[in-house]
């Protein structure tokens, strides 16, 4: 199958590529553009390690192919530094000890950017609820709700 | 009087945290190096079957392809930990043991291409009876899926103290019960992957692993390349708990290819390769009697437990022996008998688990429950009657020199007013406990002790230089702030350089709990080291003493005059001058008999120091749905002294997760051979929304060995959450597990059945 033209924006830069018509989001973001942050981790939709915020939505970018994003405005974990400041979740990840391994840590802070992007002050429960979608194997997730919770409470 | 400490103790952000929340932390399926080459393994779609022929020849011819691999391109040498558990030829060329198995591997210019190639190699087999349940593996007449192993018997530990059977025919009330548990996955979130690349007869690799030395020494021996042309490099790591400590198929596989091909070949495996085909964790069977006199002290226990050891011996020995042992640490045993069975049977390979033995380990403690309640106890007074304490010594020999048991007892105990609780237990809504020790630290002959060295730069900032390996605990940022106390210059200023093994000397690696019990000592004492170098030229300087020199905030200075103080960089500077460079070495080997061997002498020290910890969870149970709903989970873990409270509170919370929440959710499911539940939809690992409400206590006991008085940092709790589970749901319901999890089938099936 031959590869076809697409454009859209990633952490305010415009791209056109021409990508194979089945290849994932997940693969375009690692392999052609190197932003690696978004990892894949179950390759089917049930950990949200791969979650980047499409059109201001949080989505599983193993799940969708490029060819959906034409057009579309796309944050990756890679561009919530701005002007070299870190994004207050990422701050508050690193001051409440929410990051172990790691590996989950780019698509729960995607997942969470995106809930506060929706709601600025959300309760415990909604938080919970959101960063339900993510999985992470290290933490028991009680210090990832609190560095949630922390980034609210400064608002 | 205590010295007062700067950062040690301190709640610090982990110093690799800023590359893993802004993503530019590099995991090995992040690496690309030019020219690289992708790699796909061919798996056996068989349990059990004789390889008579396989046909590589178009696959060969794909476009694209730059090698192709079956066992005949390996040495013929067979891995295993242990001289007598040598069995596991990585790439098998007589037959495959189970699903999954690898048996060629290619490496082509894309993952299409590769995968193209790996669809046309073909393989003749000739299928042969498979056994899956080690207990029907034991008969005589099954099966045999190793040659010279008699009825699969992979490793028997066998350990006798005292006497058994006069102490049971002594005892007040005996009881006997058989708990079964299903294997967990270890679901590490990040899947396999591994990347070698050979170049002018060397080999660098980039894996996920849990002790950088033993991995190159493995590849060394089945590679047959000198130990210093294997480079194991750092690379961030995606969670191990127990799952990497040992050299994958995977690393064999692609190291070949990469030396045939001379580029560098890349393999990452997919979630359900990860489950299938890396470590996997044992399933369980025990068999617990325990003993007791009227007052509730236990007088004798005879165990025997069977592992479900899958097709290799893998870490064989010492799967079969630690649920007893980290239990031997924690309780007085005047009469006990072990037999520990590790059974081959044709499943994946499997290793050790930061949760490994539940189905004893929660056997044992549930009991206790039941056995209190018969005397007229509570849970409480019969693990405070029993528990070992500071000075004692094991059954087999390992003397204690700090314990925090009781403390940790006493403290999550009073959190839910557990007696109360307990006593008064309304129907299915129940409190549970479950307490265990912890050895920091394996025998691992000349590999039981860590060194390292640091080096200062001109401008007043140092590197050490450790093989210290972090899977995602900590240790690097653990040994960055030892380092920091002791050299008196911030976190900021120390580099770290770890988990290489050029660069880096022997290490026992990250799964004996000795990363700092062991590795933070030497990093601890190296860095004492420097400081006395530097206090050397700074005495001149000051015209004071040495035991008056203080270095803080990198300015040195005399107690007696602080207002005279120099920075740091002026005394380093000084000793470039001198020839004579700020180089700090140090080393630590703990405490340990090195005659000891965990099946031909299973006796003597175990470990420098064992820690302690005690899970308390508060539960119900729903009579009709057989659900069960976790309400509160209180871990209280001993670890000498928290280097950094935070991170310690990180590892009982997630232990909270892995063994406690997942004692109600996770299990491996088998069907002949195949694993029915490789992927994370059918495999329930919890969710936010899955886990109660927590608190942690970090109880302190300032270990006199551990630096600054630290220990293992948190794996009591992996070991005995689900233990306070299934005590609660016998307070909850008034029966023991039968098998972990307890998933609402079995709690459904349990309720049907007699109280006790």
């Amino acid at each position: 199958m031959r590869n076809r033209k697409i454009s859209f924006t990633v952490n305010n830069e415009k791209v056109t590529l021409h990508v194979r018509p089945y290849e994932t989001l997940l693969e375009t973001l690692r392999e052609r553009l190197l932003l690696t942050g978004a990892k894949e981790a179950c390759g089917l939709g049930s950990c949200g390690a791969c979650t980047v915020i499409v059109n201001r939505k949080p989505v599983r970018s193993c799940l969708i192919l490029t060819l959906e994003v034409e057009d579309a405005i796309i944050e990756t974990i890679e561009g919530l530094k701005k002007n070299g400041n870190l994004h207050p979740l990422q701050k508050a990840f690193m001051e409440k000890g929410a990051v172990q391994c790691g590996f989950c840590t780019p698509g729960m802070i995607m997942t969470a950017k995106s809930l506060l992007d929706r709601n600025s002050r959300p309760n415990r429960s909604e938080i919970i609820e959101a960063i339900s979608s993510n999985l992470c194997r290290c933490t028991g997730y009680k210090k990832i709700i609190e560095a949630v919770e922390d980034v609210c409470s400064k608002e | 009087m205590e010295e007062e400490l700067y950062v040690v103790g301190k709640r610090v952000p982990r110093t690799d945290s800023i590359y893993k929340v802004t993503g530019a932390a590099e995991y090995t399926a992040d690496i690309k190096l030019p020219n690289m080459l992708i790699a796909k393994v061919l798996r056996s779609p068989y349990p059990h079957a004789k390889i008579v022929n396989i046909d590589i020849s178009k696959a060969k011819r794909v476009p694209g392809v730059k090698a192709v691999i079956t066992g005949k391109d390996g040495y013929g040498v067979k891995w295993g930990v242990f001289k007598y558990t040598q069995d596991h030829m990585m790439l098998p060329i007589d037959k495959v043991r189970y699903v999954g198995e690898d048996i060629a591997a290619c490496a082509a210019i894309d993952e299409e291409t590769a995968q193209e190639a790996i669809e046309l190699i073909k393989v003749d087999y000739e299928p042969l009876e498979p056994v899956f349940d080690p207990e029907e593996a034991m008969k005589d007449g099954a099966p045999l899926i190793h040659e010279g192993y008699p009825r699969n018997i992979n490793i028997h530990v066998h350990i006798e103290v005292g006497d058994v059977d006069k102490a049971f025919k002594e005892a007040h009330y005996v009881r006997e019960d058989k708990f079964r548990a299903q294997g967990e996955a270890y679901a590490m979130l990040e899947p396999y992957a591994c990347v070698a690349y050979y170049k002018n007869g060397y080999l660098d690799l980039w894996m996920p692993n849990a002790g950088p030395h033993v991995r190159a020494k493995a590849l060394s021996n089945l590679l047959k390349i000198p130990l210093n042309r294997i480079r194991v490099r750092h690379v961030f790591i995606g969670g191990a708990f127990g799952g990497r400590s040992e050299v994958a198929p995977a690393d064999f596989i692609v190291s070949l290819l990469s030396i045939k091909t001379e580029r560098p070949v890349k393999l990452v495996m997919s979630r359900e390769e990860n489950a299938i085909s890396s470590r996997q964790v044992h399933d369980v069977v025990a068999r617990i009697k325990t003993g007791v006199k009227k007052d509730g002290t236990i007088v004798a226990r005879d165990y025997e437990v069977i592992y479900d050891g899958g097709a290799y011996s893998s870490t064989g020995p010492i799967a079969a022996s630690v649920p007893f042992y980290v239990y031997e640490e924690c309780y007085r045993m005047a009469n006990v008998r072990y037999h520990g069975y590790r059974v081959y049977t044709n499943k994946g390979i499997r290793g050790m688990y930061g949760c490994h033995g539940r189905a004893f380990l929660a056997g044992c403690e549930a009991q206790l429950d039941l056995i209190a309640k018969e005397l007229g106890l509570d849970p409480i007074e019969i693990r405070l009657k029993n528990g070992l304490r500071a000075g004692e010594e094991t059954a087999t020999g390992s003397k204690i020199i700090s314990c925090g048991l009781q403390e940790t007892i006493e403290e999550a105990t009073k959190k839910v007013d557990f007696k109360n609780k307990w006593k008064k237990a309304t129907r299915l809504k129940g409190v549970g406990m479950g307490c265990v020790a912890i050895m920091c630290g394996f025998p691992m002959g000349f590999r039981s002790g860590s060194s390292c060295s640091v080096k200062f730069n001109d401008d007043g900032q140092a590197t050490i230089i450790t093989a210290i390996v972090d899977n995602g605990q900590g240790n690097e940022s653990m040994a960055i702030q030892i380092a920091s106390e002791v050299l008196g210059i911030p976190m900021e200023d120390i580099n770290i350089i770890n988990a290489d093994t050029e660069a880096t000397s022997l290490d026992p690696g990250a799964y004996s709990q000795a990363a700092t019990f062991v590795g933070a000592n030497a990093v601890k004492r190296a860095c004492e080291d420097a400081r006395r170098q530097i206090a050397e030229i700074a005495r001149e300087k000051l015209s004071c003493e040495i035991k008056d020199i203080v270095i803080k905030e990198r300015m040195v200075f005399s107690r007696k005059n602080p207002e005279n103080k120099i920075p740091i960089s002026w005394i380093v500077r000084e000793a470039f001058l001198r020839g004579k460079p700020i180089i700090g070495v140090g080393s630590y080997f703990p405490n340990i008999d090195l005659k000891r061997e965990w099946v031909s002498k299973p006796f003597g020290q175990m470990a420098g120091s064992f820690s302690y910890g005690t899970s308390v969870a508060e539960l119900t149970v729903d009579e009709n749905t057989g659900k069960i709903k976790v309400h509160k989970f209180i871990a209280a873990h001993d670890c000498g002294r928290p280097i950094n409270p935070m991170a310690v509170e990180g590892q009982l919370e997630g232990g909270i997760m892995q063994a406690g929440i997942a004692a109600i959710m996770e299990g491996n499911i088998w069907h002949n051979g195949f694993l029915m539940n490789p992927d994370l939809l059918e495999y329930k690992i919890p969710t936010a929304k899955d886990m109660p409400d927590i608190e942690t206590v970090l109880v302190t006991t300032m270990d006199p060995e551990g630096p600054f008085g630290a220990k293992e940092g948190g794996l009591t709790i992996r070991m005995s959450a689900y233990s306070a589970i299934a005590s609660a749901f016998y307070n909850a319901t008034g029966r023991l597990f039968k098998e972990l999890p307890l998933t609402p089938d079995k709690v459904l099936e349990l309720l049907q059945t007699e109280e006790g």
